[in-house]
């Protein structure tokens, strides 16, 4: 597939100057103040989340037992938790499973979502029937406890996790694509790819895919939201990833317990830390959706 | 003779309205040929069918009843999936060429694209043959890198006709390539059509509702009227002798390139009825100048008028009143 879709006719006519992040962020932020604040978010959460090693002072999983929930400090910025565990180390190693469960969720989201919204758009009739009730049926369930119960039931990983989160979300990019499909299958340009003789698959992933993909791609950064919020909700309720891995929901869990005893820093710090990757994903995916929306761009 | 490329008998297609048993009749009952290497023109109203009848020959649209014969091969039912290499000889040019090309693909990406689905090139041939069709189609090489945004409509549609020239077909079918062109634009477009028509031996089905444009073009010329054939000779018969009064009345409308040509003008009365109700008998009678009470009847049957082939559907032939007496204009 890859060959085929490939142009025979690379290189762009007219020369684009060399990309700089510097100049992107101060055209952004010309345009949308809070997408680039966002953006400004998620860097720097991405580079605690790949330079973990080197930003820790201290080892997120070694327990300090002669330091056990002491408040923050020189040595320990945000205290130490219950098994005397570097809460500052903790809240930055998290950011790796902040990503490293929101990216593959969203991926296999738009591996299952794109191709039944791609087919039952097109086809329609009884096969788009019966695809849309069955995401819709997904849809009705509060994913929460559907996730809840699946990760249960399938056993507690990581893997199931991801597995779980993106099946479940899959629904929204297969209607966000088949609602463009359905707009474009009768259009001049689809009957000409027809009349040239594409087989149905070409016209779905070479025609098709290139101009129905636009609003999935603005739903991305929204549903990676969505996905590190209920990944963090699932280790807050003790399914899925258990203490003491550094994962924040898991340590908001934990620090839940010492809330009362007036040891709020546990829970606090990775508390903080959630909200503030969920903000800037949404930030993020509203600008992206107010770029590719005319209506929404022209509201504004 | 030689078997001819498209055979069309009885084409039929109505289109559902959402009411149960109420349908619209876009095509009532048309029968067309084209020999090998010749250039049909089909002109009509808006609403007339001709649209319908060019998708449906390429299968695009499903026929209601009738049969079609591409080739000598019945491929009125036929699958999709054996449809396609059929494609490989008969292509399709739109009328819109901003919107008959996918946005997203480069133009030589969308001139190759039938060489890549029906002939087996390699990556260099198939570029080497992209570059020869945009020079057959007066396109520079350079717009092959582009996008169809950065492109002229007159630019497109050289686009279109080189994707519909690729693989050598048998039949192209033009659904008024020229109509949402400008005047200058579409004058270069038909002399790239003639040319084309001259240098390769494919057969067309040229439709517009313009009798200059059809003229320029066609080695035949087939008037529709509500979906059905009223007239069809070759293009100077019908313009030295038209039969029916449809197609007289269409000439008359139609100026001549002479400027002191006397004009005599003939202009419909009335609205062309709707193709949900379709007046009983000759369908044309509504609006027909020298209709009588037995049009209402009876439906017409193709006459035969000398030996050129040239047949027109009138009631009033045989008893000569097929003739509209001309009011002369100033």
């Amino acid at each position: 597939m890859a060959e085929t879709v490939s142009s025979d006719f690379e290189g762009d006519a007219t020369s684009k100057p060399a990309f700089s992040l510097k100049n992107r962020l101060i055209g952004i932020a010309r345009v949308s103040p809070t997408m680039a604040a966002g953006i400004l978010i998620i860097l720097a959460f991405g580079v605690m989340a790949l330079f973990a090693e080197f930003l820790m002072p201290h080892d997120p999983v070694s327990a300090y037992h002669d330091r056990i929930l002491q408040p923050p400090s020189a040595e320990h910025w945000f205290g130490t938790d219950g098994n005397g565990m570097d809460v500052f180390s903790r809240v930055i190693y998290g950011a790796k499973f902040g990503f490293g469960i929101a990216i593959p969720a969203v991926l296999l989201s738009i591996i299952i979502g794109v191709p039944v919204g791609l087919i039952a758009g097109y086809r329609g009739g009884l096969l788009d029937e019966v695809l849309m009730r069955f995401f819709d049926g997904l849809r009705v369930f509060p994913s929460i406890i559907l996730a809840l119960a699946v990760v249960a039931a399938t056993g507690q990983s990581l893997l199931n996790v991801v597995l779980v989160l993106g099946f479940l979300d899959s629904p929204v990019f297969a209607r966000v694509v088949r609602s463009e499909v359905l707009a474009l299958r009768s259009s001049v340009f689809v009957e000409s790819a027809k009349a040239a003789g594409n087989p149905t698959w070409r016209i779905l992933f070479v025609h098709l895919l290139p101009n129905a993909v636009q609003g999935a791609m603005a739903q991305t950064a929204v549903r990676a939201a969505w996905a590190v919020r209920i990944s963090a909700t699932l280790a807050f309720l003790g399914v899925g990833i258990q203490a003491p891995t550094p994962e924040w929901g898991a340590m908001i869990r934990q620090g839940a317990e010492f809330m009362v005893t007036g040891q709020w820093w546990v829970a606090l710090y990775p508390g903080i830390a959630l909200i503030l990757l969920v903000f800037g994903l949404n930030l993020f995916g509203d600008g992206l959706q107010d770029l590719t929306d005319p209506r929404r761009r022209a509201a504004k | 003779m030689t078997s001819p490329v498209l055979n069309v008998s009885n084409l039929v297609k109505r289109f559902p309205t959402g009411r149960s048993g109420v349908f619209v009749n876009a095509v009532n009952g048309v029968d067309l040929s084209i020999a090998p290497g010749e250039t049909l023109g089909m002109v009509g109203e808006s609403g007339s069918g001709k649209s319908t009848i060019g998708r449906a020959v390429l299968r695009l649209t499903e026929p209601t009843e009738g049969k079609i014969t591409f080739d000598s091969r019945d491929i009125t039912a036929i699958p999709e999936r054996q449809m396609r290499p059929l494609r490989r000889d008969m292509q399709m040019v739109f009328q819109d060429p901003w919107s008959a090309l996918n946005p997203r693909m480069r133009i030589g990406d969308l001139i190759a694209e039938p060489m890549k689905l029906h002939l087996d090139l390699s990556k260099s041939e198939r570029e080497n043959k992209t570059i020869d069709l945009a020079n057959r189609v007066h396109l520079r090489p350079e717009f092959l890198r582009r996008h169809s945004a950065d492109l002229s409509g007159g630019q497109l549609q050289r686009v279109c006709i080189a994707r519909a020239i690729a693989t050598n077909p048998k039949l192209i079918v033009l659904d008024e390539p020229t109509s949402s062109l400008d005047l200058s634009v579409r004058a270069e477009i038909l002399d790239l059509l003639t040319e084309i028509r001259e240098q390769t031996s494919a057969a067309m089905l040229f439709i517009s509702h313009d009798l200059g444009t059809v003229k320029l073009i066609s080695d035949r010329i087939v008037v529709l009227y509500l979906g059905s054939v009223v007239e069809s000779a070759r293009t100077e018969e019908l313009f030295r002798n038209p039969a029916h009064p449809y197609s007289q009345s269409l000439l008359s409308a139609h100026l001549p390139a002479d400027p002191n040509a006397k004009l005599s003008r003939h202009i419909l009365k009335g609205e062309v009825p709707s193709p949900i109700n379709l007046p009983s008998g000759c369908t044309f009678r509504t609006r027909c100048p020298v209709a009588k009470d037995f049009c209402e009847r009876e439906v017409p049957k193709p006459h035969q008028i000398g030996t050129s082939g040239h047949e027109a559907n009138c009631l009033r032939i045989p008893d000569g009143g097929n003739r509209i007496t001309p009011s002369e204009v100033a």
